[in-house]
């Protein structure tokens, strides 16, 4: 009996050398065929991004309804630092391209339109506020742009330090905006 | 190619089972103790996934290194405009910008867009937007002010 199973474990090894061997090959092989004897292996099955573009298809053509996630899952920190990084990136990044084509396209230079900012009569409070309002996005992305290459060279992923690294860059970002806003 | 059928685990959960074994497909392993000290065992089973399928392009992995170097230099960038700025600072702070916002801006489009027509026509209007943003900071450095001197100004007042 332990002999037959014994042969049954030498057949099946040598037939899963046979599939690597032709996998190497560069044939792809979905599925091993359940007989001993292994017939041909030809490049077949589809790949991750197919099957994921059948999905989204067919549950776009059924008109199914998608489930609900965003509205119903708890929030937490780090999720909320998370979209903020994003969203502080998004905003600067259109910040930065609205400033270029302002550049291209509106007459005069960069000092005449600063003097036109400040002939507007704004008033200290609301400058400091301007200014806070530009350094926050700034110094947010930042902070916990060094904390995603912290994550990127695979250090604090455990889930205590990851509040603590969050908060720190919650605090830093905000101190350090207030003090530029000073300046 | 290291083995991927051990001994020990055909004996311990007998011959038949050897079929369902996903030699074939890379799916994550919940890494046994084991393989800790065989750790190139775990990465010859992601390399073979590669060999299985064809091309084993190293684009996407240079891409993700380019981008986190990027990131580390422009972050040199600010201390070094503050302390030295000059045309230099200026030139070297809009390339980086931009670069850096075209990358990011890629991600949550590969995030949010799906459909291959799609992704075609926002990826072009991306790469559009961030040549127009280039162009626009090296016209202002080459005929107004400069990104730094733009900033010390902003500030001052």
């Amino acid at each position: 009996m332990s002999s037959f199973f014994f042969f049954f474990f030498l057949i099946s090894c040598l037939f899963i050398f046979v599939c690597r061997t032709l996998a190497r090959q560069g044939a792809c092989v979905s599925r091993p065929q359940y007989t001993v004897l292994f017939r041909h292996a030809a490049p077949m099955g589809t790949t991750a991004k197919e099957e994921m573009n059948k999905f989204w298809a067919k549950n776009a053509k059924l008109n199914r309804p998608m489930s609900p996630h965003l509205t119903i899952y708890k929030w937490s920190v780090p999720m909320m630092m998370s979209i903020t990084h994003r969203g502080t990136g998004v905003g600067l990044s259109g910040a930065i391209s609205a400033f270029a084509l302002a550049a291209l396209v509106l007459p005069g230079n960069y000092p005449y339109y600063l003097d036109l900012i400040h002939s507007l009569y704004i008033g200290p409070y609301l400058i400091g506020l301007a200014k806070f309002g530009i350094a926050f996005p700034v110094s947010y992305h930042t902070y916990n742009g060094i904390r995603h290459l912290w994550w990127d060279i695979g250090k604090g992923f455990k889930i205590p330090e990851v509040y603590r690294t969050g908060y720190t860059v919650i605090a830093l970002s905000v101190i350090t905006s207030i003090a530029v806003a000073f300046l | 190619m290291a083995a991927i059928v051990r001994l020990s685990s055909v004996c311990r959960r007998g011959v038949k089972p050897l079929f369902y074994q996903s030699t074939f497909l890379a799916r994550p392993l919940a890494v046994p103790h084991t393989y800790k000290e065989h750790p190139y065992q775990l990465t010859a089973k992601i390399h073979a996934s590669q060999a299985l399928c064809g091309s084993g392009s190293k684009a996407a992995s240079l891409h993700w290194t380019a981008e986190r170097v990027l990131s580390i230099l422009l972050l040199a960038m600010g201390p070094v405009a503050y302390f030295n700025p000059g045309p230099f600072m200026d030139y070297s702070l809009a390339a980086a910008l931009t670069l850096h916002g075209h990358w990011g801006i890629g991600q949550v489009l590969t995030d949010y867009v799906h459909g291959d027509a799609k992704i075609k026509m926002a990826n072009a209007g991306l790469f559009l937007l961030s040549t127009v943003t280039f162009a626009g900071l090296c016209y202002f450095n080459y005929n107004d002010v400069g990104i730094c001197k733009a900033v010390a100004m902003l500030w001052s007042k």
